[in-house]
């Protein structure tokens, strides 16, 4: 089959675009591809896609294509335009532009006056014209009734087909959607109305933007309308929530595995496929037991039993802005002063071990860290060794940790 | 759901294409001006060959269209739905967006259906009417390319009065803030616009300046993948711009697990420093800072100090 720069199906590059974009060190030989050719015609859809972010480094063994980007310098998130390369067909592009010219605002028209409108006034207008048959017409319209950009309705025993109406103010939105379409998890939508736009707001910026949820925005949307509905997805999942990192963009779904009887956070990422199901009665006796799930989670990770952990820190007079960082991002933590600078942090948490991670942005005060579990501290303060060690200057220059 | 044609880059340069056609204003120059605008790199190959060859019968020759009126599609539901889930944000409060025409809707989300666990505390008041004043002031300024006057509160609890030029609006999702990037005396400077206590606009527009040098700083990390560590930072500082390269891979039968080693280099702005670098200590032994010294440093300052703490405590 020919190369194309548009795609049927996601899944494929989606597994392609988050190589490029987070690890970048791979050649070509090191991707699990079926082929070479899969491989090459893959990166050069992406090179087409984000022309001016894709970069490339010549190794030893081959050479290295890795996506680059500084989320902060860019107005616009470049990975949604893997959504905007679907692939269709002549008769999808030329019925759509016919459908809606004739159908403006006020006209109803059947399907079969609709396709000798197309046959008779627009392609008679070619030389070799292309011959569009009724039901293909008929699938069409249906498919844009879905979409919600048709609305049929019957008069008598014919089925009359109109342009929905529309009177969302888009120009007043403008600012609105710049903003939404970058740090929505499905701002990809916004994304499609800007393209609508002639000219966008250039003066929206992002921190600490994590721009790769956008790979995952038709799994999320998907999700969003199954939470909304009641659903269940996949045959034997209830969604409750979607939940995001701030700090590394991962993504769960908070749901309950009907089967297993347990409630489960499943990686975004990892989840290839959501088809969203039947109506879920069940879903309204589990929504305490799922707010009752995440009371002690730290993020995500659940351990046998509520662990307690207390942090002592040291915190000078001048100082302050520690003690903010330990109010905004302590969570439900308490934080008390046992003695002049001396701040003791206690929390109880699903899993302490989570924990780490945060803990060590607070080396260089920590007086005392106790847990339930022994075993976070002990790897705690295994690891502080490995880091004296790790950094320990010979030779001696008066900044060596000692 | 969303991955559908019409919510594309060939549908969209294809209607623009055909409404220049319509207005009678189309010319060859301008199918490639606006392939180039709306569509990808290689599309300039495959757009204009399919409206010539008659594949897809929109445009002929003469660059003329059978179609009567400037393409325009009604939205679809599910950008409504989307829409109308925004109403519900605090946020939206900002903006002043009118609820017309979604009224039929319902949202694709409701409140509480997407959270983000690791959010700090501490966002900004977005329903605060002074702060909404304040941030719809500063936005105006943006959009007008006026000057304004700021009067606000510094992060040392100091009051100034800034007359500045604002360059930018900056949102942290992590830090759930607003800040107002501005030029003064030549130089990038930051406002909180939850610090801003008055802010106007004046009448003397904004000259603003091409580019301001924002110089970036660069770290060399090594990374040992362990506790999967490896897929761990590159999430975390996927933001970034960064480079990757693999050392030795423990897949190689010669080469010891341990020893599955990467080196990763950061760029970042020097404004950002403090946070990397407790960044970069939340992922333990399993990152070593290379390059430069001053970095290094600045890690062996933190954990001599732990040292001297936990010595200290135990003596």
């Amino acid at each position: 089959m020919a190369y194309s720069e548009l795609i049927k199906d996601f899944n494929r590059i989606r597994d392609y675009m988050r190589q490029f974009y987070v690890y970048g060190f791979k050649t070509r030989d090191e991707y699990d591809a079926k082929s070479a050719r899969s491989y090459d015609n893959e990166r050069r859809r992406i090179e087409s896609w984000l022309d001016a972010y894709m970069s490339f480094r010549q190794e030893p063994s081959g050479r290295v294509s890795f996506i680059s980007i500084d989320s902060t310098e860019v107005p616009a998130n470049p990975l949604y335009n893997a959504f905007k390369a679907k692939s269709f067909t002549a008769n999808d592009i030329v019925l759509n532009f016919c459908i809606l010219d004739i159908l403006q605002p006020g006209e109803r028209m059947g399907v079969s006056e609709i396709t000798e409108t197309i046959d008779e006034e627009y392609m008679s207008f070619f030389e070799n014209p292309k011959v569009l048959d009724e039901a293909t017409v008929r699938n069409k319209l249906n498919e844009y009734v879905k979409l919600g950009i048709l609305i049929s309705e019957k008069e008598g025993r014919k089925l009359l087909y109109r342009r929905s109406e529309d009177s969302v103010d888009l120009e007043q939105w403008k600012e609105a959607l710049s903003f939404f379409s970058e740090i929505d998890p499905v701002g990809v939508i916004g994304s499609f109305l800007l393209d609508k736009m002639r000219e966008h707001p250039g003066y929206f910026s992002f921190k600490h933007h994590y721009i790769l949820h956008a790979l995952e925005s038709d799994i999320i949307c998907t999700l969003l309308d199954a939470i909304t509905d009641d659903c269940m997805i996949n045959d034997k999942i209830i969604p409750y929530q979607i939940c995001l990192s701030t700090e590394n963009g991962r993504g769960y779904l908070l749901g309950r595995d009907m089967e297993a009887g347990r409630f489960q956070m499943y990686r975004l990422d990892k989840l290839q496929t959501v088809k969203k199901g039947a109506f879920a009665p069940q879903k309204a006796e589990f929504t305490e037991a799922a707010k009752a799930f995440t009371r002690y989670l730290w993020n995500v990770a659940r351990g046998p039993k509520i662990e307690h952990l207390e942090m002592t820190l040291h915190i000078e007079p001048w100082e302050n802005h520690i003690l903010q960082r330990l109010k905004r991002e302590g969570k439900h933590g308490v934080i008390e002063q046992v003695g002049e600078n001396r701040y003791r942090y206690s929390i109880d948490v699903c899993s302490a071990a989570e924990m780490r991670p945060w803990l060590r942005t607070f080396i260089g005060r920590i007086e005392e860290l106790s847990c339930s579990n022994p075993e976070v501290t002990k790897v705690f303060y295994e690891d502080l060794d490995q880091l004296y060690e790790m950094y320990e200057e010979r030779g001696g220059d008066g900044n060596a940790v000692s | 759901m969303l991955f559908h044609e019409i919510y594309g880059n060939y549908f969209n340069a294809v209607a623009q294409i055909l409404g220049e056609a319509v207005r009678g204003e189309l010319t060859e120059k301008k199918i490639y001006e606006i392939i180039d605008s709306k569509a990808f790199a290689e599309s300039s190959l495959n757009i204009p060959q399919a409206l010539n060859s008659g594949e897809w019968p929109l445009l002929e020759e003469n660059l003329e269209t059978p179609l009567l009126n400037e393409p325009q599609m009604p939205l679809t539901t599910l950008q409504k739905r989307w829409m109308k889930a925004l109403l519900a944000d605090p946020r939206i409060r900002l903006f002043d967006v009118p609820a017309e025409g979604l009224e039929e809707v319902e949202p694709l989300y409701r409140p509480g259906a997407i959270v983000y666990f690791d959010q700090y505390a501490d966002g900004d008041p977005f329903e605060d009417e002074a702060y909404i004043t304040n941030f719809r002031t500063a936005l105006q300024a943006l959009r007008e390319n006026q000057k304004l006057q700021v009067d606000f509160t510094g992060g040392k609890g100091g009051n100034h009065n800034w007359q500045c030029t604002p360059l930018r609006m900056e949102y942290s999702l992590k830090d759930d803030k607003f800040r107002l990037i501005v030029c003064r005396g030549g130089e990038e400077r930051v406002i909180n616009v939850a610090r801003i206590n008055r802010c106007s606009l004046m009448e003397e527009k904004a000259s603003r300046p091409q580019s301001i040098a924002r110089p970036k700083r660069r770290v060399l990390l090594e990374l040992r993948n362990e506790r999967n560590a490896l897929e761990r930072a590159m999430l975390h500082f996927s933001h970034l711009e960064k480079e990757t390269t693999k050392l030795a891979c423990a897949e190689d039968a010669n080469v010891d697990a341990a020893a599955d080693r990467y080196r990763i280099t950061l760029w970042y702005r020097s404004e950002d420093e403090t946070e990397l670098l407790i960044r970069v200590l939340s992922f333990g032994p399993m990152i070593k800072v290379l390059e430069p010294d001053s970095f290094i440093q600045l890690i062996r300052q933190r954990l001599a100090l732990q040292k001297r703490i936990k010595r200290d405590g135990s003596s």
